[in-house]
């Protein structure tokens, strides 16, 4: 019987391997979430004073102001992608990491000297967003602006330490803060 | 003789996981693939309906590559624990009809569960609802 199950487990764990081989879709990728529409109150702003085209402009600026780089427009669609390497460090984290590392190295007798520690933690992160400007149907002076951002951050080693969503609330209203003033400026320029 | 069966299986499993160059053009039945990736639509024009997929795939926390619209087409990207990549096409039937295309890749593979593509469409169905009693 002890024979059996002994051997029985390595067999549905490598049948259990192969299914994992073959992916399935996480049941919710393209199902709307609860949130959807919090969310997407949170990542947009309305104007009026612009039309549509006048606000990818501003938001161009905007996005160049933070220095942000454009890879993709398509102003017949309202469209704007974006994107930015930036640093991802916290600075107290690489202090405690690296003395950690250190300690280990010295209580070792320098026989452990590794990098593992500091090595793990966040290095750079790459963000991504898209901005849409989108005239309202029945009054094309009101212009509904949405964005959502992305990103993937990397580990001093450069593996994959975190991809995600950005859902921060915080993030999207000092974005809006900014693009705001940008559109008011361009609005007196005008 | 379990052991023999052990055997077969990890080859299997192995014989999935290297493709390469199989990879470049491999994929499952044309027509198939295509029914269930695809719906048509007699509702709105090729703006709105290119500018409904656009505030669909962001309500599913996408950001966009590309845009085309001359050439309808539109690639994304989602970013969660997985990263999913899909791109979505617009082809004018005839005056009144479109066809909205979208394929998809979960990671490193195709995304062939047709449940995925129903819950895509039906949020897609959901935005150009939306679009037509402009209430977005």
């Amino acid at each position: 019987m002890n024979f059996n199950v002994a051997l029985r487990l390595p067999i549905i764990s490598v049948v259990l391997l192969g299914l994992t081989a073959c992916e399935t879709v996480p049941g919710n990728a393209f199902q709307l979430s609860e949130t959807a529409l919090e969310t997407r109150s949170i990542q947009t702003r309305e104007y009026s004073s612009l039309d549509d085209t006048a606000i990818l402009s501003a938001s161009m600026a905007v996005l160049q102001d933070m220095g942000y780089v454009v890879d993709e427009v398509e102003p017949e669609l309202g469209l704007l992608s974006a994107s930015k390497r930036a640093d991802a460090t916290n600075k107290l984290e690489a202090f405690g990491t690296l003395s950690i590392d250190t300690m280990q190295c010295v209580f070792t007798l320098m026989l452990a000297c590794t990098r593992r520690n500091y090595g793990e933690i966040d290095d750079v992160q790459d963000i991504r967003l898209t901005l849409i400007s989108r005239p309202q149907v029945e009054n094309r002076q009101n212009v509904a602006v949405r964005v959502t951002m992305q990103r993937v951050i990397w580990d001093k080693e450069g593996r994959l330490s975190e991809q995600e969503t950005i859902t921060d609330e915080q993030v999207y209203r000092s974005f809006f803060q900014k693009l705001s003033t940008a559109v008011f400026l361009e609005q007196a320029r005008l | 003789m379990k052991r023999t069966g052990l055997q077969i299986l990890v080859v299997f499993w192995l014989a999935g996981c290297v493709s390469q160059n199989a990879a470049i053009t491999d994929g499952g039945s044309q027509v198939q693939v295509r029914q269930i990736q695809t719906r048509e639509y007699d509702t709105l024009n090729k703006r709105d309906t290119l500018r409904s997929i656009l505030a669909t795939l962001q309500d599913l926390g996408f950001v966009i590559d590309n845009a085309d619209y001359d050439f309808a087409t539109i690639t994304a990207t989602k970013l969660q624990d997985y990263q999913i990549r899909m791109t979505v096409t617009v082809r004018e039937r005839d005056s009144e009809m479109l066809a909205v295309r979208a394929n998809a890749r979960l990671n490193e593979n195709l995304i062939d569960d047709p449940r995925a593509y129903q819950d895509f469409f039906a949020a897609l169905d959901k935005a150009m609802f939306l679009t037509l009693h402009d209430v977005d």
